[in-house]
């Protein structure tokens, strides 16, 4: 199970703290994603080999203007393992529904942003996942986090409905705010959610990155066709 | 009063949960209950609450790093984990905290998943970030100030 994780400069602690505590509180991986304009200096593979977790380079792309967002996806899509879109903004959700370049459409319910039928059904299509954050409900209390168990709940109902790929997160921007998933689960589970269903959720992190890796390895040519190493050749 | 007969007495589990925190924190016993007991009823009302009776048995807390015994209703483990996991800050310093095993006994749970020797801390300067800056120092794990905020690194981040 992996965790999607704010280092510092966009968190408290830095990416070696962030998988230090991961390792420790059960998880395989970490994917990075700071936003935009605060990104983290670290190698993935000192910091992977170092504490026995992995860690995947991501970003969150915060913009509000469709065209510069589209231009960042570009821009970063050779360069990171995972690509994020922070949600939360209906115009936003809408772009990153309908881009396949897209992996993750962060907590698209945050703010005023908003899911229906059409966007499910674009982000199933095109392959998005669909972000269950649960740091408010972790970290919020009283009218906000009412709120962000009520947005969870009716995403839940149209993701499940539409059967679109869907990551479980708590969003943790610091090693203090990690939670390790057997408490996550519970804690979902206290809301509603099916403790198998946000296990897969957390799974999911780990086949992105694989599926990813596998794309921009050498013997990839498009999905279901590869270059096999030919045995009986010579 | 007489001891109640053994079918009917009240079945419990101990939680050996691990506690972090940034060096310079002070955490109590009485402290961590009370944000318990909120995050309690915060997360599963009053009714859930009673069911669930969160108590915080042995607590000890030092250089930002620290562990409890919590007592939960045998049936309500994953109630109780749901709630730990909510509990975020106490007296308003964020807590890292993780429900490290489950024990039928307080004493089974202490030896098990308590770990005994403490890992020693020391204050010195460490080159983190692009600047030296003063930092607590335990095992891997480096602590340091950082403007009004704080930094949580290893010391694979110190050059």
């Amino acid at each position: 199970m992996y965790e999607g994780v704010h280092a510092h400069p966009d968190g408290e602690a830095t990416v070696a703290r962030h998988a230090l505590t991961a390792a420790d509180y059960g998880y395989d991986g970490v994917v990075v994603r700071n936003h935009g304009g605060r990104q983290a200096d670290y190698d993935p593979e000192a910091v992977t080999n170092a504490h026995d977790v992995d860690v995947v380079a991501g970003i969150e792309l915060r913009s509000d203007d469709r065209s510069q967002l589209s231009e960042l996806v570009k821009r970063y899509r050779e360069e990171r393992t995972l690509v994020c879109v922070h949600g939360g903004d209906s115009e936003v959700n809408r772009f990153a529904c309908e881009e396949p370049r897209v992996d993750v459409l962060a907590h698209p319910m945050r703010a005023d942003g908003d899911v229906n039928h059409v966007l499910a059904r674009a982000a199933k299509r095109n392959g998005v996942r669909l972000e269950f954050d649960f740091g408010p409900v972790l970290r919020g209390d009283g009218g906000r986090r009412v709120r962000a168990l009520r947005d969870l709940r009716k995403l839940r109902d149209i993701v499940d409905h539409y059967e679109t790929p869907y990551v479980v997160s708590g969003n943790p921007a610091s090693h203090l705010d990690l939670r390790a998933p057997r408490e996550l689960v519970a804690v979902g589970e206290q809301a509603g959610f099916d403790p198998e269903w946000m296990r897969e959720g957390l799974r999911e992190w780990e086949r992105l990155a694989a599926r990813n890796r596998e794309r921009v390895s050498e013997s990839f040519i498009e999905p279901g066709v590869r270059v096999e190493e030919d045995e009986t050749d010579g | 009063m007489k001891h109640l007969p053994k079918h009917l007495r009240q079945r419990w589990r101990y939680l050996a949960v691990a506690l972090e925190s940034w060096p310079e924190t002070d955490l109590t016993r009485r402290a961590f209950q009370r944000e318990l007991w909120t995050a309690a009823r915060n997360l599963v009302g009053d009714t859930g609450s009673a069911e669930a009776d969160l108590t915080v048995y042995s607590f000890a807390f030092e250089d930002g790093t620290g562990h409890a015994v919590v007592r939960v209703r045998r049936d309500e483990v994953s109630r109780g984990r749901a709630v730990l996991a909510c509990v975020d800050s106490v007296d308003g310093h964020p807590v890292g905290v993780r429900v490290t095993g489950v024990s039928g006994t307080v004493r089974a749970c202490e030896e098990k998943y308590i770990r005994g020797p403490e890992i020693p801390t020391e204050e010195r300067y460490v080159a983190l970030a692009g600047s030296e800056r003063r930092a607590v120092v335990r095992s891997e794990r480096v602590d340091a100030r950082v403007g009004d905020g704080h930094l949580g690194a290893t010391d694979l981040d110190c050059e």
